[in-house]
Parts: C-alpha cells; structure tokens; sequence
C-alpha cells in the first residue's frame, strides 16, 4: 500500500508541474439531462479527438453534495448560477484561463454584467442556457373557469387566492423550489425580490402562501410536465424549457390540450445555467477546450435549436430557427425583460428559515 | 460437541473467527467508520465551504481544541415538525407492515403449500416486478391512481361513481405504494419459514379433531412467529425512513421524517441538522431492534439448554 | 408443507396477490407499444421504442452496468450476510455480540441520503490518504450495495436458521463428519431457500437502489435508475416501459425453462424408479 501511495504521489507530482506530463485524451462531463444537441459531443470528438464521457443529472442537489464532498472526478459541471455562486464562495471551482478561451468575446456583454453579481468578473464560469421561472395554463380550461376576457399574464393567476381558488379542482401545481418561490412572491407584492428580510419572510410571504396553500395540489418539480400535457393540471409553476416541452407534447398527442407558457407582467425570475471547472478536474485543459467549443455561434445555435432554451451567444441568433427566436415566451421581448429578476443567493441561516417555512406551508402546520 | 484434540480446537475457533471477523470487518470499515463521520458532522456547524460544515477539531497555539456543537440536537427538539414527522412516519409505516403481514401471510403460506416443483416459480413471480425499475411501478400507479386515471375512468365508465375519487397525493396512495413495494419483503421471509415446517405436526394435530383452522392457529401460526417477525423487520425499518414514496404518491401534507430529513440536507443545505436527525433516528429504532434480538436469542439459549 | 393440496382460501390468496403486484406491470407492458410520447395516452400500436432504445447507447449500458452491479452485490451480500447470520445465531455469548447484531441491522435504519453522503466521504477520504479509489464508479458502487443488502440476508437468513433442528447437524458429527462437512452436506442445503430467498431480495435493492448509488458513482458509472430518473422529468419515456417489458419477458424466460428443466428431470428419474420397481 505504501508502495501505491508513493507512486500515486509521484503521479500527482508530475501532473501539478504543469504541461509537463500531457492529459489524457479524455473529458469528463456533468450536465442535466437532455440538456445538450444530439451531435455536439459526436462532433466535439472528431474535431479534437477527445473522448467525451457525458453523465446527467436532475437537480443541483445531488451535483451540489457531489463537489461538497470533493473529487467529483468531473472536469465540467453545470450547476444553476445562485448554486453555483455558493459552490464558488466554498472554494470548489477553479479560475478559467482566458488565454485558452478565444471565443469568449462572443458572449452577451449586458448578460455578463448582470452575472458578475454571481460570479464577480466572470472569473470561474460561462453561462450555458438560461430561461425563467414563470407559468404554464392550459388554456381552455383556465378561460372556462376565469372567463374569456380574464388577463392571464399576471401573477394574480396563482398569488390571488380569489383567483386561484378557482382553478383548484382542475389542478394547480408549483415547483418545490422555495429559492425561486420566495423571489417571485416578493416581487408580486413589490418588494425587492432579493430582500432576505426574515420579518418579510415570515409575515407577507408566508401569508400569501398560506393563503393559497389549499388550492395547490402538489409541489414538485418536473411531475409537472407530463401533468400539463396531459390535462391533469391547469395551471403550474415552473421553468420555461419544460413548460415548453409540455406544450410540445400536448400539440404531439393531440388530445385537445392546449398549454401556455406565461412570463407575467409584474416581472419573474431569470435563471442561469453556468459551465465551471471543479478544482480537482483531472483534465482541466480539455475542459477549456470544449469550454471553447460551445461559445462557437454555430454550435451554441445547434444546441438551443435542439432543447428550446435560449444561450448567450447574440452571434448564433441568426443561425437559430426563426420560430423559437420569435416567441417572446423563449426570447422575452424588450419590454418583458426589463421586469425580469436574477434569483438571490442566500446565506446559511436564511436558507434554513426559508426552507423550515417552506415545510410548514407545505404540510399545512 | 466439545472436542478434545487441540488442533481441531484450534481451527474450529480460527473457523468461527472467521466467520464472525469477515463481515465484522467489513461493516465496521463501511458501516461504523461512516457513521463516525456522519456523528462528527452532527456536532459541527454549517458553513459555506468545502466541506460545508464546521471542523470540530483546531489548533490553536499548540493546543488541540475539540469543541462539540450541540445546537443540532438542541434544534432537533425545538423544531417541532421533527417529532410530527417521526410520529407520523411510525405509523405509517406500522400500518403499512400490517397490511404487508395481511396480503403476505397468505400468499407465503399458499406458495408453501404448493408442490415443490410449483414453488420456486411462484418464488419467481413474486419477485418479478421488483425487477422492473422502482420508479417506473411508481409512475404506473401513479397512472392508475389520478383523478383521471385508470381506476377512475373504470369505475365512472361503470357508472359506479360520479365523480373521480381523489386517490393520488392521499396518505392512501403512500399506503399502496409502500405496500406494493416491500410486499416480496414480507412474503420471502415467511415462506422460508413455512416451507420447512413438519407436516406431520399438523396432521396429528388433525387427528386429535382439531379443525384446519384451529390447526392453523394452534400449530402453524405459532411456529412461523420467526419469519413473521423478519419480515415485519424487513418492511417496517425501511419505510420508516422512507422518501421517493411520500414524495410521487404522497400529497403535500403528508409529514415523514425521510422527507424532512431530505429537504433539510438538500434545501436547507443543513448537513449537521441532516446528521442529527439520522444519529436519533438511528438510535430510537435499533436500541429496540437490539434488545428484542437479545430477548430473541435468550429464548433460543434458553430451549437449546432444555 | 407436503402436498397436501392446496385449498380454496389459499388459491384466492395466490391470484388476488398475483393480480394486486401485476396490474401495474401489464399496464407499463401495455403502453410500451403506445405510438404517442405521452405515456398515459393511448395513440395507436407501434413498436418504434424498441428500436429507440436499443440506439440509446447511454441506458443499454446503464442496464448492463446494473445488472453487473446487482449480481455481483447480491453474491456478495449472501456471502457476509449468511456469514453474519451464523455468528449472531450459532455462536452463542462472544464479546461484542450485541453490538455486531446491532451493526448488521444498522443499515436498515439509516436514510438512504444519510448512508450515500456518509460513504461518499468515506471514500473521499480514503481517496485523499491512500489513493484508494482512484476514481469513483462500478466498485464504490458495489460496496455500497453490498453493505446495505448484507443487512437484509442477514435477518432473512437468521430467521431460518433459529428455526431449525440442530440435531441432524450433531448426528452427523457424532458420525465423524467434519465441521466444513456438515456445513456443506447439511446446513447449506437446509438454508438453501433462504439464502435463494435474500439473493433475491438483495439483487432487486440494488437494481432499485438510486439515492446511494448517485452518491458514489463516479463518471462513466451511470446505473439504470439514475438514467430513468433523470429522464423522468420530461416524464417516462415509453423507452423505459420497453425495457421494463423485455426485461421481466426475459427473467420470466429464464426462469420458465429452468423451472421446466428442472421438472423434466424430475419425472425422469421418477419413471426410472417406477420401472425399476416394475422389473
């Protein structure tokens, strides 16, 4: 054993002396699942012949544990930005070396600014996709209960307990995400959406939700998609790309459910989906490389034409088919995301009271 | 049994030690050494770092500090869903084991009656859908179990509601899926334990002009208390800390502690409290668990010796 | 029990149970062949998910991965659990008895979130001092199932053996045979059902287990559930109704014919004996 361990660290050694040993042909990739164009990898190989082991995951949290815990043993991950801006302050990320990324000039300049508030000079990550946390009706039987003339694009949809109250038996859901719940809330009644404000948190937040409470079926965070698509709920909260996809099936099945995708007036939450290297990476110098790789426009544009969510390469706009960039609940309009919100990131004590409040609401105590 | 000759002697206990030292070893190094650490990270403090908690030892001017937080147990008691959650989890799953028993029994004791050949394959079937994934028979109950679902859509179809029964995200829908899932839990147990049973016992139970059902509870009953009792084991402990059930089927208001225990180290990102309730947990079920095998292995001694 | 027919009561048991564990999977059968994505809506035959998963590279290989993985843990974990159910039942008072039974029931009671962070520090740990493992995958993955599946053939095989009649083990000693012998002529067979009975069990555990295994894995060493999981955001795929279908047609296979072998065998030797008692 003793024997290993010496030539493990010689190993070690001659890896840290940097350049010195060349990496191995290989990358390790991390990311959510059906998150990627189905020939981004395939190509990504044939042009650098470097072989892609691309594993996907379905939430943060298990990502998050995973590079808490340390040596992932990935060379890429895809956190969302608010986790990501945790993981960064724990220590678990490494600076990107600019000098390996050419491209990175392609990147939307304003988006960057509004990012730095996560990742202070972009030192650690690119964004990847990003979308926002709004609503999805099915719209028939939303304009039997609320009338045809009712306007839909309000939060008053699902805050209002009058309003809600009446969708209740066709199926209201919402997403078991009390980071993104909380901000939405306290945007709806006009205040800062980043306020971490405990006497806001357990007074005019949690009343609004308790108030809505008995009208919410469940609260989950993808069971939503199907259930929209199929008719067994009317009305969800939930992120863009999958509110889309549930439109998608619904057209697909043709089962006479018709599902929209609702980015309210009053302004809802942006999020980020950011590509960062762990410290530990063993093969940091690929990871640049395909890093690189998808800030190319015509690859980036590939991969939104194919999941529906939009990137932040304005140059790959052109390539990207004319029906997802001309529908303002992918690509808000100007008007639009001049109300949108980035999430807040919490510290360790406010976490814990949200997320206690966020259980007592949720089992009705 | 004792046997004079030193060298057997010698390798009759190295056997035992053996047998005895090769999973001793092995839980301790995968079992014991990993509940140290999760005791550990119970007495330290969350912090956004890598790990995110606190380190209980430091060194400061040549002096080792170990300073053990309490907090996380004081918490524990403080946060009253907790004991809500744990209640509500025992007897959830206390029910659940019950109705295991109810369904199982009878299905063991039919396979066991069955001839020989007959046995495994029946073994087999009800093995069988465990070997679909978990999560799939999930969503298929699901389906079955929503307001418009299959269930619902038989019986209106059939006139014999009018209006679709509220199943899915009820207690009734965890009921069935914690039961769906560790039924074969329940009905392996009690088939090896009826299966070996002597079949003249109860055909002198029969000649003595005891009925079959008498039969059944005076004799077979009796004697298959042991894998009753594993199999109970098998089904209870688990769904105690139960999470992905309550969580598909369950609705929102149903409080177990498997689910608070998740959102406490996941949402909350609250590892030390995630500890605690896990080191309580542990320590209110296998303190009785242990006492009730030594009970158990009491009572073996005890007719061993008669 | 002999054959001593099996009654009425006992055959309503045996179908209501049958049917109560089978609904659930002739529906997902049933749907693997819906043309439409959604699962729960039927929209015509079609066999197109079959061929669509056999072109998903990523979950053939998960499934081979799980089964490699669900064979290996199951052996193992009869192996130590059987070994831990004879010293917990045979071995009477040693020194640290009490604790060794509550260490092996352990296992049950820990949350599977609790037990997945607490290995997955083990090994970072020992990562870091040792330089074992290297890189998580296939074999963390392996000893975490091993250890929780080792608790359930524990209780599974300790069950059987209180029960059973010590006096046929000392006959044979009495008769000269040895330690070793004894176990392999007449213990092994006598807990044969039980040990079938927690392989079984501890193979399904790990095939279903996904919290742990997320923990541990490493790249490369995605398992089925963690596959079906991660796709089941965007609901089912009817992929996985496919495979759930073929794999319960070919254990269902597997085990028709070796149960009808088996029963070939059997009349055989049957007839044998009658002939030979006609001659």
């Amino acid at each position: 054993m003793k024997k290993l361990k010496q030539l493990m660290l010689a190993g070690s050694v001659a890896f840290s002396a940097a350049g010195v040993v060349a990496e191995e042909n290989v990358l390790n990739v991390y990311n959510w699942s059906d998150y990627i164009a189905e020939n981004t990898l395939a190509n990504f190989e044939k042009e650098t012949g470097i072989k892609v082991t691309y594993d996907v995951f379905d939430s943060n949290d298990v990502l998050e544990a995973k590079l808490l815990s340390g040596k992932t043993g990935y060379d890429l991950v895809v956190p969302s930005a608010t986790f990501m801006a945790r993981q960064i302050e724990a220590g678990v990320f490494q600076k990107l070396d600019m000098s390996k990324l050419s491209n990175h000039k392609e990147l939307d300049a304003a988006m960057m600014k509004k990012l730095s508030a996560l990742d202070p000079d972009n030192a650690y990550s690119i964004p990847y996709l990003w979308g926002t946390t709004g609503i999805g009706i099915n719209v028939a039987k939303v304009k039997e209960r609320l009338g045809d003339d009712f306007p839909v694009d309000t939060w008053d949809l699902i805050f209002k307990p009058e309003v809600v109250s009446k969708l209740a038996d066709c199926g209201v859901s919402m997403l078991d995400a009390w980071d993104e719940i909380v901000p939405s809330v306290l945007n709806y009644l006009g205040e800062d959406p980043s306020s971490t404000d405990k006497n806001l948190l357990s007074g005019k937040v949690t009343d609004v939700l308790k108030s809505i409470r008995p009208h919410v079926r469940y609260f989950h965070s993808s069971q939503y998609i199907n259930d929209l698509a199929n008719g067994d709920v009317c009305l969800s909260v939930g992120w863009s790309g999958d509110i889309l996809q549930a439109v998608d099936r619904a057209a697909e099945a043709e089962n006479g459910v018709e599902v929209a995708y609702i980015i309210p007036k009053e302004g809802a939450g942006l999020w980020f989906d950011m590509l960062a290297i762990p410290k530990d990476a063993s093969h940091p110098n690929n990871a640049h490389t395909f890093l690189n790789y998808l800030m190319r426009p015509d690859v980036i544009a590939d991969i939104t034409n194919y999941v529906w969510y939009p990137n932040a390469v304005p140059a790959s706009t052109s390539k990207i088919d004319e029906e997802i960039t001309s529908d303002p609940s992918i690509y808000p309009t100007p008007e639009v995301a001049a109300n949108l919100f980035t999430f807040p990131v919490y510290g360790p004590k406010f976490d814990r009271q949200g997320a206690r409040m966020w259980t007592a609401v949720k089992s009705n105590k | 049994m004792t046997n004079p000759v030193r060298p057997a002697q010698f390798l009759k206990s190295f056997g035992r030690g053996l047998v005895s030292g090769i999973p001793y070893f092995w839980l301790l190094l995968f079992f014991v050494i990993p509940f140290v650490i999760v005791l550990k990270i119970s007495f330290a403090e969350s912090q956004i770092a890598q790990p995110p908690f606190t380190d209980l030892t430091s060194f400061a001017d040549d002096m080792l500090t170990i300073s053990l937080n309490l907090f996380n147990y004081i918490d524990l008691y403080e946060y009253d869903l907790y004991l809500d959650g744990y209640i509500s989890s025992v007897k959830i799953a206390g029910i659940s084991t019950i109705l295991c028993l109810l369904i199982g029994y009878p299905i063991a004791y039919a396979i066991a009656k069955l001839p020989p050949h007959a046995r495994n394959l029946a073994l087999m079937l009800v093995i069988l859908p465990s070997w679909t994934s978990f999560l799939i028979r999930i969503y298929a109950w699901i389906g079955l179990l929503k307001n418009n679902g299959l269930i619902n859509n038989a019986l209106l179809g059939l006139g014999l509601i009018d209006e679709p029964l509220v199943m899915l995200h009820t207690p009734i829908a965890v009921y069935i899926g914690i039961v769906y899932a560790y039924l074969p839990f329940m009905i392996l147990p009690i088939y090896t334990n009826l299966v070996k049973h002597d079949h003249t016992l109860l055909e002198a139970a029969s000649d003595l002009g005891a009925t079959p059902a008498a039969a059944f509870f005076k004799v077979t009953l009796p004697l298959s208390v042991s894998g009753i009792v594993a199999g109970s084991m098998l089904v209870f402990i688990p769904s105690v800390g139960e999470f992905v059930i309550p969580e598909l089927l369950g609705g929102p208001d149903t409080l177990m502690i498997g689910k608070l225990l998740w959102s406490e180290f996941f949402n909350a990102r609250n590892w030390p409290g995630a500890s605690a309730v896990a080191v309580v947990m542990l320590i209110m079920l296998i303190i009785p668990i242990t006492i009730f095998q030594r009970y158990q292995a009491k009572d073996l001694e005890a007719i061993a010796d008669d | 029990m002999t054959n001593a027919g099996i009654g009425r009561w006992s055959w309503m048991a045996l179908v209501s149970g049958f049917i109560f564990l089978y609904v659930p999977i002739f529906i997902l059968m049933f749907y693997s062949f819906n043309e439409s994505r959604l699962v729960t809506v039927w929209a015509g035959f079609s066999i197109k998910w079959y061929g669509e998963l056999f072109r998903d590279e990523q979950m053939m290989s998960a499934v081979w991965m799980s089964l490699k993985i669900a064979f290996l843990s199951a052996s193992m974990a009869v192996v130590l659990g059987t070994m831990a159910a004879i010293a917990m039942v045979r071995f009477g008072r040693f020194r640290g008895k009490t604790m060794f039974t509550g260490m092996i029931t352990a296992p049950l009671v820990m949350p599977e979130v609790i037990t997945g962070l607490s290995l997955l520090l083990l090994f970072v740990t020992l990562s870091q001092a040792l330089g074992w493992p290297a890189e998580r995958g296939s074999v963390t993955i392996w000893i975490a199932h091993t250890t929780f599946c080792m608790a359930y053939v524990a209780v599974v095989v300790s069950s059987r053996l209180r029960e059973f009649d010590r006096s046929l083990e000392e006959a044979a000693m009495d008769l000269g045979a040895s330690r070793l012998g004894v176990f392999f002529r007449i213990t092994l067979p006598i807990v044969a059902p039980a040990l079938l009975a927690g392989w079984l069990l501890a193979f399904t555990l790990s095939l279903d287990d996904l919290v742990i295994a997320s923990f541990v894995s490493g790249p490369g060493s995605t398992t089925l559930p963690m596959v079906v999981f991660s796709s089941v955001r965007l609901g089912v795929s009817p992929k996985i109704n496919a495979l759930a279908t073929l794999l319960v047609l070919a254990v269902s296979m597997a085990t028709f014919i070796a149960w009808w072998y088996m029963r070939r065998q059997e009349l055989i030797r049957q007839k044998e004996i009658q002939s030979a008692f006609n001659k």
